[in-house]
């Protein structure tokens, strides 16, 4: 949007002389780039840029401890990151992470959503309480699991699963546990957001369908899968796309709950670039892998934007 | 008759003088508390303290309250030096990259800041920090006789320095010592262990997870400030060496025996949370009894006789490091140092010069340990003179029987300053290796397939 009216500002001045419709038209859409202004170069400034800065650091050998190796190096870093295993891992990390979490969220997110639209009294209450795990931190919601709920012997979940006769478990110790605790994490977290607005959907849905469909005789597991999943097709393709971008780009609950670990364990793309860059000091290999993830993020995107077209 | 009728002049006057009293109050009233100390025993150095008067500089700190007592004498430094010190507390986990960011901009946001003995060579190889001899040397900002730098604990001086040249003062530090359950100990018969092997058979008839006492626990989160700070005493003991033939080499039959006995002592012995405990965890759970013995920083022994919090006071001792099978005893060394920031104008450098010197005195380091007047007493004073004074010797001995003994032991014949790889590229290696050290330990690859993956990742880090 801010682009085209840029241009259009720029263009208006052939036309200017014509009529004194025209030049007011000129005027009024100067008036409009003159206000989108600061907005559009102060995002030029804070994402623009930043941006444009860390795709040339990427192609730099740029490495605090060694800073007499630094130097240009085009595209020997994305050489690098190819052949190297700890960025496939991580990549297939975040794939696994964003895959489970979005699809329980949605699965989740709508057998609630479901069974609350069928609620007479206290649907208010349970869309409050719901909420709630949404609008905290993520860092907060980490520490939280951490320590409360699933540190071994004094946390809820560890004395749950004693009590389940399970007995205790590593929860965070062990590579496979601690994925599936961050994924249930973030999981807890983030259903709430897809219940919302599933429910605002459902509840939209036009009942005189549903009431015809029931004079025909179809099922209720006919009525959901003919009327109810197409009907709410966008709103789930929406939930999906906003959150696999989210997921994909997920860092703080993770980084404070196991900060990739144990060993690579839970080491999403994200969390392997911020090592790189701020642990290890390689700021131009971490910038590649972040463009990495970029490039990743926006073709996953693009191919849900083309599902949602499609039919 | 005359009435008062403030004209616009007269207003500005009380209001210039009124905003003037707003600001100077708290100094003014500072400055009356701080000169109740007496700034003799600084005044007797042979050196004008005055001669940056004016000054500002910022110190980052970390929230520790062996920083705090110092924040709380700078009043007196204050009134010593005319210098204004702005202290900015940063969490341990971010000081390091923070003062990074700082140097690498060269900003000169901090003049020093406490610093990470093993972040020296990365400085040094940056030139990002100045060399402290010229000002140990400079007889109009340091009286040496005063300053006596010899005293400060030679360990601690050797590892923060690169080639024989001084780049950090330390200010507080500790070392790794064994603390143990006297009471359980002796009611076994047991004796502290003088080897890892002695150590394994204590832990092991003293484990009874059943009653909810376990036999050990060793840092087990990965960090290098964490896992990686315990793994490379174990690593030496069973006689690794960092830099076999001159490169950088952390796999070997050392170092999987090494990593091997870790893992074992961790997964046999300790808690099963301990793989993602940090020293306080630890602390907290011997506090509560769980724990029958750990190998940790002697400064931990403040937590384990807190009597808020712990159930366990009068029944700990204290021991060196078990000896490895190459009969090496290998401590921590570990100090917050100050360095001097070299992106300073000169006459700050100067400044933050004065401020280390009176920081690592041997008077400020009195004052902030046992004749600080909080309840607070610091453990790891950085002068020799203070660990044979009785009355910090008194102080010290509160925590139980053998603790000055066995740190000054550790301190004086267990150091070692290639315990971890001082390089440059210290801080890739050190994460790199705690990644190893925590993937062995739950069993996400075998000990020698984490050491060797390791060995591959660390190669291209040294390659220039």
């Amino acid at each position: 949007m801010a682009p085209s009216a840029i241009a259009a500002a720029g263009t208006g001045s052939e036309a200017a002389s014509t009529d004194y419709g025209d030049a007011l038209a000129l005027r009024e859409r100067r008036f409009a780039a003159a206000l989108l202004a600061p907005a559009f170069l102060a995002l030029l400034a804070t994402t623009t840029f930043p941006l444009m800065f860390l795709i040339w650091t990427s192609a730099f050998r740029m490495d605090l401890a060694m800073p007499f190796t630094n130097g240009f190096v085009g595209f020997e870093n994305y050489r690098v990151l190819l052949s190297d295993e700890r960025f496939w891992s991580s990549l297939l990390v975040s794939l696994v992470y964003t895959g489970s979490t979005v699809a329980l969220q949605v699965v989740i997110g709508l057998a609630l959503a479901l069974l609350v639209m069928d609620m007479k009294r206290g649907q208010g209450w349970f869309r409050l309480i719901a909420i709630l795990p949404v609008v905290l931190s993520p860092a907060v919601v980490g520490m939280i699991w951490r320590t409360f709920m699933l540190a071994p012997e004094f946390g809820i979940v560890d004395f749950l699963s004693i009590n389940a006769g399970l007995g205790s478990q590593n929860w965070l110790g062990d590579p496979v546990l601690a994925m599936v605790s961050v994924i249930a994490i973030h999981t807890w977290q983030w259903t709430p957001f897809a219940f919302m607005v599933l429910l605002a959907s459902l509840a939209s849905l036009p009942e005189d369908i549903y009431e015809a469909a029931r004079l025909d005789r179809a099922s209720a597991w006919q009525r959901f899968r003919r009327i109810t999943l197409p009907l709410l097709r966008p709103a789930i393709v929406m939930v999906v796309i906003m959150r696999t971008m989210v997921a994909l780009t997920a860092f703080a609950a993770i980084f404070t709950v196991t900060a990739g670990g144990p060993g690579t364990a839970t080491e999403i793309l994200n969390l392997y670039a911020y090592r790189k860059s701020f642990t290890e000091l390689s700021i131009g290999y971490g910038a590649a892998l972040a463009v990495a993830l970029l490039i990743v993020t926006i073709i996953i995107s693009g191919i849900l934007f083309a599902l949602r077209r499609a039919k | 008759m005359t009435s008062f009728t403030p004209t616009r002049r007269t207003l500005l006057k009380t209001g210039t003088a009124a905003a003037a009293l707003a600001t100077f109050a708290p100094a003014v009233l500072r400055q009356a508390a701080a000169q109740d100390a007496d700034l003799s025993p600084y005044k007797s150095a042979k050196i004008d303290w005055q001669q940056t008067k004016g000054e500002t500089i910022t110190v980052a700190v970390i929230p520790a309250s062996y920083f705090e007592n110092l924040i709380a004498l700078a009043p007196q430094f204050k009134e010593l030096t005319g210098i204004d010190v702005r202290f900015e507390k940063i969490p341990p986990a971010q000081i390091r990259q923070k003062s990074v960011i700082d140097l690498t901009s060269k900003t000169g946001t901090y003049a020093t800041h406490a610093a990470d003995p093993m972040y020296y060579a990365l400085y040094a190889a940056n030139k990002w920090v100045e060399p402290l001899d010229t000002y140990l040397n400079d007889k109009s900002l340091t009286d040496s006789a005063w300053f006596n730098v010899d005293d400060i604990i030679p360990a601690w001086r050797s590892a923060n320095g690169i080639n024989g040249k001084l780049y950090g003062m330390p200010y507080d530090g500790e070392v790794t010592i064994q603390v143990y359950r006297k009471d359980l100990y002796d009611a076994k018969g047991l004796k502290p262990a003088d080897t890892l092997e002695a150590y394994v058979a204590n832990a092991a008839a003293l484990n009874a997870p059943n009653d909810r006492i376990w036999g050990a626990a060793l840092r087990g989160v990965a960090g290098a400030g964490q896992n990686m700070y315990i793994y490379p005493s174990i690593f030496r003991e069973f006689g690794g060496d960092w830099m076999k033939g001159g490169k950088l080499t952390v796999n070997g039959p050392e170092a999987e025996a090494a990593l091997a006995w870790y893992v074992d002592v961790m997964k046999k012995y300790a808690p099963t949370a301990a793989a993602n405990w940090n020293w306080p965890d630890i602390a907290d759970a011997f506090s509560q009894g769980t724990v029958a013995s750990y190998i940790d920083a002697h400064s931990s022994a403040s937590v384990i006789n807190n009597p808020e919090k712990s159930k366990v006071i009068g029944k700990v001792a204290y021991a060196r490091w078990p000896k490895g099978p190459s009969g090496k005893r290998t401590t921590s060394i570990w100090n917050w140092g100050f360095p001097i920031n070299a992106a300073l104008p000169d006459k700050k450098k100067k400044a933050t010069w004065l401020f280390i010197q009176w920081a690592a005195s041997a008077e400020t380091q009195a004052r902030t340990a046992h004749r600080f007047a909080g309840p607070t007493k610091r453990a790891g004073v950085n002068r020799t003179s203070i660990w044979k004074d009785p009355d910090y010797i008194k102080l010290m001995n509160g925590f139980g029987p053998n603790f000055v003994e066995a740190t000054m032991d550790a301190l004086q014949h267990d150091t070692d300053v290639d315990w971890r790889p001082r390089v440059p590229q210290w801080p890739a290696i050190g994460d790199t290796m705690a990644t190893a050290i925590q993937s062995a330990l739950s069993g996400q690859v075998t000990v020698k397939a984490a050491l060797d993956e390791a060995q591959r990742r660390i190669e291209p880090m040294m390659r220039g």
